[in-house]
């Protein structure tokens, strides 16, 4: 399991896996109050994508990205 | 686990967040949903029919949340995907508060606090 340090590598790999599979795809947003800490998870059951982060800009860009992936879920 | 309408389920939520500041954590898992809740039986799932009217079917997207100790869900329809984007966006915003404020002005700030 790997941690994907760049925001943009890590939307551009969660799209992308989402589209590939839509059915088996779920995305994770854990979030610990105490320690501040924020970890995304995209995975269909053989690619896991994770990123962290402590930083507040990225609830920006998650919003955004959760936009997207929600979108895509329930589209039709 | 407590299947929900989409607004009883943000409030939950808020609930769950403000029950998990001080000491735990909260998941919330997002995937698409095409009403099904048995799998498909294994000898239908060579059938390219059985797929097909799988695939056909409105799709929408299941949100489930927990904290380890209590479950929540609810679905999303297609229609009401923009209004509770907007709501659930405007939950994480306010729970999901301790989170680092950008460093620079964080050095900026301190900085002009010291030469005040």
């Amino acid at each position: 399991m790997v941690y994907i340090d760049s925001w943009d590598e890590y939307v551009k790999a969660v799209e992308q896996l989402c589209l590939e599979e839509p059915s088996k795809f779920r995305f994770v947003v854990k979030y610990r109050h105490c320690e501040g800490k924020l970890v995304l998870k995209g995975t269909n059951d053989k690619v896991c994508l994770k990123y962290r982060t402590e930083q507040q800009q990225d609830l920006k860009r998650l919003e955004k990205l959760n936009n997207i992936l929600m979108r895509h879920m329930a589209s039709k | 686990m407590v299947l929900l309408e989409n607004e009883a389920f943000l409030t939950r939520l808020t609930y769950l967040y403000n029950k998990t500041r001080t000491s735990g954590t909260v998941w919330i898992t997002m995937k698409a949903y095409n009403g099904r809740t048995k799998p498909i039986p294994r000898r239908k799932k060579k059938d390219k029919n059985a797929l097909l009217e799988m695939e056909g079917s409105e799709s929408k997207c299941l949100i489930r949340a927990t904290n380890g100790k209590k479950k929540i869900s609810t679905v999303i329809n297609s229609k009401d995907v923009n209004r509770f984007q907007q709501a659930y966006t405007s939950v994480l915003k306010g729970c999901l508060d301790n989170l680092k404020k950008r460093e620079r002005k964080t050095a900026k700030s301190k900085k002009a606090k010291a030469t005040q």
